[in-house]
């Protein structure tokens, strides 16, 4: 356990309605730094809705999204980025026609001052700035463990390389907080235990993972939290083994007993 | 045994670009700038165009459509946004020269910034408000830009509506070199000179930060706002851009022809352009140049045989576009071509 008690994002009573459909209810969730938060619940619960409200895909209807004492509610898209969160998604949306390494130097782009004109006249700065884009996004492949792919691309890509270049892609971004949507999805039990080590190495290096995730070995595994949603609802926000034996999660995953009620 | 696919023009062509060194790398581009340059030289050849005046053929259509084509593939073919208004640009070009030209004592290389300029803010202005929309919603918007654009010159007392502007002055000359009506050869090059500012300018922006957030806009705009690319930045960028090329086509175009009108510059000339870069290779630069000059030479070429030349054009048109629908040259699909010349540069 690597948290220090301080946290870093912040959701303040958020509620998202779509029309007439409450997809998030007065959701309270704070992730601190250094630890591994996984968001859980069955299919319809909210969870990737909360992804799209912290990074600004949706606005949220009411409620706060606080992150390292930033309120993110008037922020585009690409400066929540900017200011240290990035993703993954959970059907994998790569830039099929670049190279798994300029899926990354993409990404790392982000913090670099060199616009349009630095690259037309190959001004100093753009230069420098290149080389070490290319050696970061680089790093971060080997980091990742899949610099051997650097120069296919991206949708040549076996599968399972694919998700791990999407998490790559994401840490281009330097952020500090990394949101995971089903980084296991379509993954055998082989390459899961994979991925519960990758994820946890990333944490070691000093991100704060927030992750979606139905696999409930690998979530028990890995996370130093759980928070579980219900249509919307935040019904429990403990450590896993004592998540993993609420009668009300057990509940929402597997309904009530027809002779208890 | 490997098997080589000899109709792959453009990997046989990568493939020499890719083995040869740096000394290599500027012979063959300065033969093949050469080669180009003597063009208006071989109209005694079989590339004579019949009736038409064959270096005037040279220079409008095949070269003002390779520079239009290579303008209109910044916004197509990198960042992936449908541009059907594109002649807008080329018009405000054209008509900064005329009404500039006819009306002060500027000549036709002391406008050309202020037409590029013209053209760019016009590209601003429409980019702001029109780029949040993707697809064919931007496409109707550009659309209807262009006919704006034909329709106020049209209607308006200081283009002389209908009637178009007259005695627009030509160029003046470089040195030794003279622009005249009847021997467009210097027309030529100058047009030759554009074209390569323009490709210079497409590849240093491709290898770097721009071209990267246009490849990423265009393949997926949501994942690359929230990878951090500013893409409405972007966006307008790509569109000013390939606004700048326009209209300085249009100012070259304009004292070249030394009269303009609003009837030429109808949607026909936006179709026509993305006929070029699409027949050619959307998103490939040397797909662009060769499609363009085909689909501007051809039509000249087959003068001959008057009005069945445009349905030989058509038929040309749909049987390459069957054959070939990511165009002659398609846009690179590369692997290991790109680690290899980033590493050289």
């Amino acid at each position: 356990m690597t948290s220090n008690g301080k946290v870093l994002l912040k959701l303040d009573n958020v509620t998202m309605k779509f029309g007439g459909v409450t997809a998030l209810n007065e959701v309270n969730i704070e992730v601190k730094e250094g630890e591994i938060l996984a968001l859980i619940g069955p299919n319809g619960a909210g969870k990737t809705t909360v992804f799209n409200v912290i990074t600004g895909v949706y606005r949220q209807t009411s409620g706060n999204v606080i992150f390292d004492g930033t309120s993110l509610g008037k922020q585009k898209r690409f400066q929540v980025t900017a200011l240290g969160i990035a993703r993954t998604f959970q059907n994998i949306r790569l830039w099929g026609d670049m190279t798994a390494l300029e899926n990354v130097i993409t990404a790392t782009d982000v913090h670099k001052k060199s616009g349009l004109v630095g690259a037309l006249f190959g001004t100093p700065r753009a230069r420098r700035e290149e080389t070490e884009n290319r050696e970061r996004a680089m790093e971060i492949l080997r980091f990742i463990g899949i610099d051997e792919y650097s120069d296919r691309l991206a949708r040549n890509l076996p599968y399972g390389v694919q998700r791990r270049l999407e998490i790559a892609r994401a840490l281009g971004t330097s952020p500090k907080l990394l949101l995971l949507d089903e980084p296991a999805a379509g993954f055998n039990p082989a390459e899961k235990v994979e991925l519960a080590a990758t994820i946890k190495k990333v944490r070691d290096a000093g991100y704060t993972v927030l992750l979606i995730e139905h696999d409930m070995s690998l979530i028990m595994g890995i996370s130093d939290r759980v928070v579980v949603l219900d249509f919307g609802t935040k019904i429990a926000d403990d450590i896993p083994s004592v998540v993993q034996n609420d009668p009300r999660v057990i509940e929402a995953y597997l309904g009530v007993p027809a002779d208890a009620s | 045994m490997k098997i080589r696919n000899y109709w792959n023009i453009r990997d046989i062509g990568a493939g020499i670009w890719e083995r040869a060194n740096r000394p290599k790398r500027i012979a063959i581009a300065i033969g093949s700038i050469v080669l180009v340059g003597l063009l208006p030289f071989a109209g005694a050849s079989f590339l004579a165009t019949p009736i038409a005046s064959y270096d005037a053929v040279l220079v409008y259509p095949v070269g003002m459509f390779v520079l239009m084509s290579l303008g209109l593939n910044i916004v197509v073919g990198k960042s992936g946004m449908l541009d059907l208004g594109y002649v807008a640009f080329f018009a405000i070009g054209a008509y900064t020269m005329a009404l500039l030209g006819t009306n002060t004592g500027l000549n036709t290389w002391e406008i050309m910034p202020i037409g590029i300029a013209f053209a760019m803010i016009a590209g601003v202005l429409l980019g702001i408000p029109t780029l949040r929309l993707r697809g064919d919603y931007l496409a109707i918007v550009t659309l209807g830009f262009g006919e704006i654009v034909r329709l106020v010159v049209l209607n308006s007392k200081w283009s002389k509506g209908p009637n178009g502007i007259a005695n627009i002055p030509m160029p003046p000359n470089i040195g030794p070199l003279k622009f005249k009506l009847e021997d467009q050869k210097v027309f030529f090059w100058v047009v030759v000179t554009m074209i390569l500012l323009t490709i210079w300018m497409i590849r240093r922006l491709t290898v770097r930060r721009p071209g990267r957030a246009w490849e990423a806009i265009r393949q997926d705009e949501d994942a690359a706002e929230l990878m951090g690319v500013p893409t409405l930045k972007y966006k307008i960028w790509s569109f000013t851009l390939g606004a700048a090329v326009g209209g300085a086509a249009g100012v070259l175009y304009a004292s070249k022809n030394l009269y303009i009108a609003p009837e030429m510059f109808t949607l026909n000339v936006s179709i026509l352009i993305l006929s070029c870069v699409v027949f050619g290779g959307i998103g490939n630069i040397w797909g662009v140049v060769v499609g363009a000059t085909i689909l501007g030479y051809l039509p000249d070429r087959i003068r001959f045989i008057s009005d069945a030349r445009l349905l030989v054009f058509g038929i040309v048109l749909v049987v390459v576009m069957n054959f070939r629908p990511d165009g002659l040259l398609p846009r690179k699909k590369r692997e290991k071509a790109i680690v290899k010349r980033e590493a050289n540069a």
